[in-house]
């Protein structure tokens, strides 16, 4: 288990570089961060100029030297919008997406997998439909409209919470639904075709015949056999909300987190800045997957220590 | 029906009466009938065998006795008796499933959770079915495992499905079953895909465990040596109907009906190796398209004019001999 878990870590760090590499050769050998940070009518020698500054006039492989080395001690670069590390801004919204995230994948597990399971206990009876309706409702929208339409019902209409920023639990509510509801859709649609599928297999039909109810076998039979595709496809939601959704909802809910300066890094042509933040990004993407297969590994022994 | 329906001689008491039991799955060609009309009864202390060739509706009697179908499957009709109580109501099928009456599946390589240790799939029905309590359950799931021939049980406990081989898992299946001591056990093709030494290992235990335990089995089979092995009785069962039934020593002596006898000659018997091995003509019977008359009729030697009509009822020919067939007439009407 330890070597496994070793070899795992090393191929996630690996993933990582190789990550971190593309995204400096999208922001050094595909555009020119000096022509992009400058206005359309600059000249040669304004650009000329700034290349200078930034160091973009050495060769790419010592760029490139610098980059890595930057990374393995955390330095990013700097940014020219704000003239200051990347990194420093990046790590100081990093908090604030770490909570929505939080607070998205809680609204995600606690509601799929009740519903997934109620929904195949009353299989093909009114709570199954009406889980299923939720589902194809809340995928079908966007998560910005959600967003929207909850801002506009509980936060304009009913003021029972503010319509954006992070001021404390409250405010992460509404965003927290508005990014997990499609999730919690989706997963709670295959929780239940996962649990309607293992209530037909010999072992479950042999604990029905031993006398256990219909709930108890699903709980404690069949849900433990869907768990290991459930944390698998709960780690798939994480990664579409740390490089999507949380973008997206950030800018909604003007939250401060790192899709938001991601956004306002973009407006402000600041690629140093947006190479920080999707390297941040892409390692929370990587970590969340090595964190799903030790997860798989502890739910299922037959899993392969491959 | 008549007392004389029982198998038994009068000494046994009759634990499970099975009247009429219908067994629906809709299909788009409409509801095809998995167990139709189904009548058997089990008495204390006997082993009875329902024999049938794959989709002749076995699987899903033994379920349907314990009250249960798989969706989209219905109970249409018909009675479950345990010692005079109804098991198709809910109530009673709660009490009765697992504690009196136990069953073991085909597969042990799937019936066993494999997700659970044996463990803990014994301290499960042990904890919740029986009531046991504390450190009780830990000595009752070494005793049972041992009762079923496992050695080293301690470190087997911990084991998962996936870590024993098929005759184990068989075992610690019938531990499972034994655990609540039922009444009857069903056991269905608790053989099949297990070698042909583990095969006879279990059904040697099964034997010794029912007679020592004094446990009833219903041993469903498509293997006629499982059932010349092991039981008193036989039912042949063919498109969801029972065709014969007869004591086990005259069902080989002397099948009747023209299906038992087609069985009876396609398996190659050791005690009389002058005769060719012949198989029954035509494919086993497409449940879909289900013949108004007699099941067998398409397939049958001594099919004649009156056989497409309608399914001939199980009447008795002699003493514990019963036959459905319009070329064997009874000895009256049921």
């Amino acid at each position: 288990m330890l070597r496994w878990l070793a070899r795992r870590i090393i191929a996630a760090a690996l993933v990582v570089f190789v990550v971190t590499s593309l995204v400096f050769v999208v922001t050094h050998i595909f555009t020119d961060p000096a022509t992009v940070s400058l206005p359309l009518e600059a000249t040669e020698e304004h650009r000329a100029n700034r290349r200078a500054v930034l160091g973009l006039d050495r060769p790419l492989s010592v760029q490139y030297w610098d980059f890595v080395s930057g990374l393995v001690v955390g330095d990013l670069g700097e940014s020219f919008w704000q003239s200051q590390p990347a990194s420093k801004l990046v790590f100081e919204r990093l908090p604030a997406t770490l909570k929505l995230v939080g607070g998205a994948i809680a609204v995600t597990v606690l509601l799929a997998a009740p519903m997934g399971m109620l929904a195949a206990w009353w299989e093909r009876r009114f709570a199954d439909h009406a889980v299923l309706g939720f589902s194809m409702v809340s995928i079908s929208a966007p998560p910005f409209w959600i967003g929207y339409l909850l801002i506009i019902v509980f936060a304009v209409q009913l003021g029972w919470v503010p319509t954006f920023g992070s001021s404390g639990f409250v405010s992460l509510i509404l965003p927290s639904f508005a990014i997990g509801l499609a999730s919690a859709g989706r997963l709670a649609q295959m929780t239940r075709r996962g649990i309607v599928e293992e209530l037909r297999k010999p072992y479950a039909v042999t604990a029905l015949s031993r006398g256990f109810s219909r709930s108890y076998t699903i709980v404690h039979h069949t849900f433990r056999n869907v768990a290991s595709g459930f944390v698998t496809m709960t780690g798939w939601e994480l990664t579409r909300m740390f490089t999507g959704y949380t973008v997206v909802i950030e800018v909604v809910f003007a939250w401060p987190g790192v899709g938001r300066l991601a956004i306002h890094a973009i407006e402000n042509r600041d690629l140093i800045l947006v190479q920080a933040a999707v390297v941040v990004l892409a390692t929370l993407v990587v970590v969340t997957n090595l964190l799903v297969d030790i997860a798989r590994r502890l739910i299922d022994p037959r899993v392969e220590l491959a | 029906m008549s007392v004389s329906t029982t198998g038994g001689d009068g000494r046994t008491e009759r634990l499970l009466e099975v009247k009429d039991l219908t067994v629906g799955f809709p299909t788009r060609d409409g509801t095809v009938l998995g167990v139709d009309g189904l009548t058997l009864n089990v008495g204390s202390h006997e082993r009875l065998g329902v024999v049938g060739e794959s989709g002749s509706g076995k699987s899903v009697m033994g379920l349907a006795i314990l009250g249960m179908v798989l969706p989209p499957g219905r109970i249409m009709g018909g009675s479950v008796r345990w010692k005079g109580e109804d098991v198709l109501d809910e109530a009673v099928a709660n009490r009765v499933r697992g504690r009196e009456i136990a069953m073991i599946f085909q597969d042990p390589m799937v019936s066993l959770n494999p997700l659970k240790t044996v463990g803990a799939q014994l301290r499960e029905l042990l904890q919740r079915r029986v009531g046991l309590q504390g450190s009780a359950v830990r000595k009752r799931s070494l005793e049972l495992l041992d009762m079923v021939g496992i050695a080293n049980a301690p470190e087997r406990m911990k084991a998962y499905a996936y870590e024993l081989s098929g005759g184990m898992r068989q075992r610690v299946m019938i531990a499972a079953a034994l655990a609540c001591e039922p009444t009857l056990l069903i056991a269905d093709e608790p053989t099949t895909g297990l070698d042909v030494t583990i095969q006879d290992q279990i059904l040697t235990l099964l034997r010794n465990l029912s007679t020592e335990l004094g446990v009833s089995v219903l041993m469903i089979t498509h293997d006629l040596g499982v059932v010349a092995q092991f039981c008193d009785r036989v039912q042949v069962m063919y498109a969801g109907r029972i065709v014969e039934r007869a004591p086990i020593a005259e069902m080989f002596a002397d099948p009747q009906h023209p299906y038992s006898l087609g069985l009876l000659q396609s398996v190659p018997r050791v005690d009389r190796d002058d005769r060719e091995l012949t198989g029954i003509p035509g494919e086993p019977l497409d449940r879909a398209k289900f013949p108004p008359g007699c099941a067998f009729d398409p397939r049958c030697a001594e099919a004649r004019e009156g056989c497409q009509v309608a399914p001939p009822p199980l009447v008795k020919t002699a003493d514990r001999r019963w036959v459905a067939c319009y070329n064997r007439p009874g000895e009256g009407a049921t």
